[in-house]
């Protein structure tokens, strides 16, 4: 049962469809929020270069194995290994980012925030993971 | 870590794309871990050292160690 529901999983996200239809639905998405804020036109340009990356992503997954495995198909455990990896730096450097504004926040003379509870989403999310990951060995 | 993937692949004349396939990694991974950018997992090194019916330890390692078996 285990092993099915991670066959499953795993069809999933080895699909080449997954990345440009999360790409799409991105591109859906701040479209409505655009639209809802009063800005459509807006939303429209978000949509199409959402739209530009899902069909970038298409396309150069035919001829770079390195796009496929990361964008799903052909994936093995280098690139899941480079992916994690990447994934860790990327945090990293989003943190970085937020400590600064949250110093500089402070040094305006302001609460902090946004970047005080983004802070706290990452450090709590951080010990979640490291707690969970912890028990499965 | 040293291996002789690329020496055994050779003897049977295998390209890194075919030897990848019975493999289930990419071209480039079976690149990547013959010119020793990467260092396979354990279950991955099982599967290469059975695919050339020798032993883990024969075809993978440690630089100065001395080769266990190897032909």
């Amino acid at each position: 049962m285990t092993e099915r529901s991670g066959t499953v999983r795993r069809d999933v996200t080895r699909s080449r469809w997954l990345l440009p239809g999360f790409s799409l639905a991105m591109g859906a998405a701040l479209f409505g929020a655009a639209t809802y804020g009063g800005h459509p036109t807006d939303g429209l340009w978000m949509f199409g270069v959402m739209a530009l990356v899902a069909a970038g992503v298409l396309v150069a997954s035919r001829w770079s194995e390195t796009i496929s495995g990361l964008s799903g198909p052909g994936r093995d455990e280098r690139l899941e290994m480079i992916d994690l990896r990447a994934t860790a730096l990327s945090g990293l450097v989003i943190i970085s980012a937020v400590i600064v504004g949250f110093l500089v926040e402070l040094g305006r003379g302001h609460g902090g925030s946004p970047f005080g509870e983004l802070g706290a989403i990452g450090g709590v999310a951080y010990v979640a993971a490291v707690v969970f990951f912890r028990t499965r060995g | 870590m040293r291996n002789l993937v690329r020496e055994l692949r050779a003897e049977r004349g295998l390209s890194q794309g075919q030897l990848g396939e019975a493999l289930g990694v990419s071209r480039q991974t079976v690149n990547a871990i013959e010119t020793e950018r990467y260092t396979p997992s354990l279950p991955l090194a099982i599967a290469l050292a059975r695919y050339f019916g020798r032993t883990v330890e024969e075809v993978f390692f440690h630089d100065g160690a001395e080769r266990n078996g190897a032909s």
